[in-house]
């Protein structure tokens, strides 16, 4: 009699472990939606310059000017702790990849006025590729950000072609980018 | 200046804390099981010391949030310098880890209480143990799993603040702190369950030692309900308050059946009856709370509210299960010392009227459990995504809430064991005639949904059940003493506060149900578009638009629209809907504007942005009756609940001769 009882909890349990399994396994519904941009051409921006980088590519740095070559647009603010756990990965990709012919570009966003913390940010990481200031998060909104940081893969005719969603590792960059040089 | 690192100190006192539940919970059921006093005490003296370093865990995690600690990881993820600091404050409980924290505190704290206060008994070391292996989950997860004071290495110079819904109303300082003492109010009688099951004493020993315990738990989780629906009315703008959502339904869920627990027990302390559904509702109502936890912490169904994802889910899932798989396993093995003896005289009794409560609030449970889940097992069996809305929700919970309220009125009305007949045919007599009578004068002005028509009839009859019940309990008493009304209520007040508490909440019942019943039924919903200067007419009010309007506080940026509403020419109210920007990360949340009646309320919410060269605004317009109605009815409740606690403990044998009076006075 114990028995049977113990067995019929043990089945319903094993039931309800399985439904939710399938539930935990099968991933959240609403995660990973497709940027509708992939596919189409990247919105262009023309955005101010840090100082740093003004003597290499001018006061301000426009998108359209470089189409041609792969690139690698990321999205970041000074708050955003996921940012700060990716960008010496993006530096460390940027040194080994500028020599050949790909681009990276940051775009600091939905940060307003935070120059100051801004600046701060690319000293402390000593980010060498171009970062711009998009003060009233416009391109943000243009590129359909859900939120920071995110990073979006062009190629050379200026389409966005993938996307990742949080913080990005050297091996994703990698992974997407040696598509596009191939 | 000394650095204090207050992220490795927080998550010291979190592990101590750890450390101390587990040896707690081992050496308190060690100590029960040889019966070793000292074994015992230490385990009381570590749920005491435990509580201390908890709540020194939370002290660390405010003076972190308070003093912008950006070093530590909650702190980096989750606030922000610019916020005010009661939002700071609020912030512990805003995300995953700190709400997690706040619930282990919270947990930690009853169980010392616990370990104080409760009278020794052959359960206590088991219940104080089974509460301590309780937290060892809590504070594991805390420490392993989702430790809030992590130090970061690259310590950011801001946050980007807790998430906007929850900054935009103060009640959201209160609503998640009264679910977790609710919840955690209901481990000590699920924790007392388990002792009587362990040490094979089903009797009322564990309900009598838990009953405050248990109606604190249930009138904290009521209450939080009711101030969710508040929030979600002041802050979503749409006009309502409950939405059958996946998130709700699980909070909902562990209320039916704690309600139907807080009768059931009543039978089995009266007549030594429904031993065995007592602990199968009180191990479901504690399992659900978890089980819920799990589900909003782990994205399985999708839910507007969204909590973050992570490592917590499967955790929350492995403790659902064992927590299950144990209770309910040791209910199996004990159940020939659970089984009733007694059986029911007749159906038409106090315990009847309070079995059948009890299987329409489990049938509620099963129907909001199975449309919780519809989707789940569907997209496990076939693959296809469904949703079940409120439609499915409203047509099978409906009608059993009207059985409720039938129930509600006539339950108390009637003796334990068995009904006589005259005495019973004269209330029911007066119950029929008060529901025909309110049903009748709501139908003549106007009220032809049969929803609400249905509820004023049966608001009636329940009032008439109250009346009946009162002057049962004075009419008596006022001839047998020759006193005036009022100083019999007060002594009868007094002497019998849980009888009395219980008509306040169930009278507060009534006037929620009342709310829900006109608000769902009657509401008016319209979207109006206003050029700024230009008026409109609204359900008899006329707004007019006069100006937009822009505020700037530190943490958050306002714009919207001024309304002025006025009401045959008269000038009643300004309103100003607006949307709330928060912090950098440029969301916006709308915020509407609500003007309170007693009869109505009018609600305007803003479905359009607001600029400078704006030349007009579009209005969501809601008037929905009896909204306020809830939240009185809710506050009455939780009044209705803390009468019933309150008032000075009785010696045994007072309160015992009392009880029985209150029983047979019926």
């Amino acid at each position: 009699m114990k028995i049977g009882r113990l067995l019929i909890v043990a089945l319903a349990l094993a039931l309800l472990a399985a439904l939710f399994g399938f539930g935990l396994l099968r991933g959240s519904p609403d995660r990973d939606i497709a940027s509708v941009l992939v596919g189409k051409p990247a919105p262009v921006f023309d955005l101010p310059l840090y100082e740093r980088y003004q003597p290499e590519y001018g006061a301000s740095f426009a998108l359209a000017d470089h189409v041609g070559k792969p690139m690698v647009v990321n999205f970041w603010a000074s708050w955003c702790l996921p940012c700060y756990e990716e960008a010496p990965e993006l530096q460390s990709f940027w040194s080994e990849y500028q020599d050949k012919g790909v681009l990276v570009v940051g775009v600091q966003t939905q940060d307003k006025d935070k120059r100051r913390e801004g600046r701060d940010f690319i000293g402390r990481f000593g980010l060498t590729f171009p970062n711009v200031f998009d003060n009233d998060s416009q391109v943000s909104v243009n590129w359909g950000l859900y939120g920071v940081p995110e990073t979006f893969f062009i190629d050379a005719e200026g389409n966005i072609v993938g996307k990742h969603v949080g913080p990005v590792t050297v091996e994703a960059l990698k992974t997407n980018v040696e598509a596009l040089l191939r | 200046m000394l650095e204090v690192q207050l992220g490795p100190l927080g998550s010291a006192s979190v592990f101590i804390a750890f450390g101390l539940a587990l040896y707690g919970a081992i050496a308190g059921s060690l100590g029960a099981m040889r019966r070793d006093a000292r074994l015992q005490t230490s385990a009381r003296l570590a749920a005491v010391a435990g509580f201390i370093l908890a709540t020194a865990a939370v002290v660390i995690m405010q003076a972190a949030l308070l003093g912008d600690d950006f070093s530590v990881s909650y702190v980096a993820n989750h606030s922000r310098i610019a916020s005010p600091i009661w939002v700071k404050v609020v912030t512990m409980w805003a995300a995953l880890e700190g709400s997690i924290l706040l619930w282990a505190w919270l947990l930690s704290g009853y169980t010392a209480l616990l370990a104080v206060t409760a009278p020794l008994s052959p359960l206590r070391p088991w219940a104080i143990s089974i509460m301590q292996a309780v937290q060892v989950f809590f504070f594991a997860v805390v420490a392993f799993l989702a430790n809030p004071f992590t130090v970061l290495p690259f310590p950011p110079l801001d946050g980007p603040g807790p998430n906007e819904l929850l900054q935009n109303h103060w009640m959201m300082a209160v609503h998640p702190l009264l679910m977790y003492l609710g919840f955690v109010g209901l481990t000590v009688p699920f924790a007392y369950a388990m002792a009587a099951l362990i040490t094979r004493r089903p009797g009322t020993e564990w309900m009598a030692q838990t009953r405050r315990w248990t109606l604190t738990g249930w009138g904290f989780l009521s209450a939080a309900i009711v101030a969710g629906g508040w929030w979600s009315y002041e802050v979503l703008g749409w006009g309502g308050y409950w939405a059958w959502d996946p998130v709700e339904n699980v909070s909902f869920m562990p209320w039916l059946t704690a309600t139907a627990f807080i009768h059931s027990v009543q039978v089995q302390e009266r007549r030594r009856m429904l031993k065995p559904w007592n602990v199968l509702l009180i191990i479901t109502t504690f399992s659900l709370s978890i089980l819920g936890t799990f589900l909003t912490r782990s994205g399985v169904i999708s839910s507007v509210h969204a909590f973050g994802n992570g490592p917590v889910g499967p955790a929350f899932l492995g403790f659902f299960l064992l927590v299950t798989l144990a209770a309910f396993g040791l209910l199996a093995l004990r159940w020939d010392d659970v089984k009733d003896r007694a059986d029911l005289d007749s159906v038409v009794s106090r315990e009847g009227s309070f079995l059948g409560v009890n299987i329409l609030f489990v049938a509620l449970t099963a129907a909001v459990l199975l449309g919780t889940f519809f989707p789940l097992i569907v997209e496990a069996v076939s693959g296809d995504k469904v949703t079940v809305g409120a439609p499915f929700f409203d047509q099978v919970t409906l009608p059993i809430w009207m059985l409720v309220f039938l129930l509600m009125g006539i339950g108390p009305l009637l003796p334990w064991r068995r009904a006589q007949q005259q005495r019973l045919g004269r209330n029911l007599l007066w119950l029929a005639g008060a529901f025909v009578v309110s049903g009748a004068l709501a139908w003549l002005f106007g009220v032809h949904k049969i929803y609400p028509a249905l509820t004023v009839a049966l608001a009636g009859y329940n009032v008439m059940s109250l009346v009946l019940l009162l002057s049962g309990a004075l009419v008596p008493r006022m001839r047998l003493t020759k006193q005036g009304f009022v100083r019999v209520l007060r002594s009868y007040a007094g002497e019998s506060r849980r009888r009395v508490g219980s008509m306040i909440v169930h009278f507060a019942v009534i006037v929620v149900a009342l709310g829900v019943a006109f608000s769902s039924g009657y509401r008016v919903d319209e979207q109006v578009k206003l050029d700024f200067g230009a008026s409109a007419e609204f359900s008899g009010y006329t707004l007019t638009a006069v100006d937009r309007f822009m505020e700037r506080t530190p943490q958050r940026i306002s714009a919207g629209a001024i309304i002025d509403v006025s009401r045959n020419g008269k000038p009643i109210t300004t309103l100003k809907p607006r949307l709330n920007l928060f912090g950098e990360a440029g969301r916006t949340v709308p915020t509407p504007a609500v003007y309170y009646t007693a009869s109505h309320d009018l609600y305007l919410n803003l479905n359009s942005t607001v600029g400078p060269d704006s030349t007009f605004v579009v209005l969501r317009v809601v008037k929905s009756p009896l909204v306020t109605w809830i939240w009185v009815g809710g506050l009455l409740l939780a009044l209705g609940t803390m009468y019933s606690l309150g008032g000075n403990r009785r010696t045994a044998p007072a309160r015992a001769a009392a009880e029985a009076h209150e029983g047979a006075n019926a």
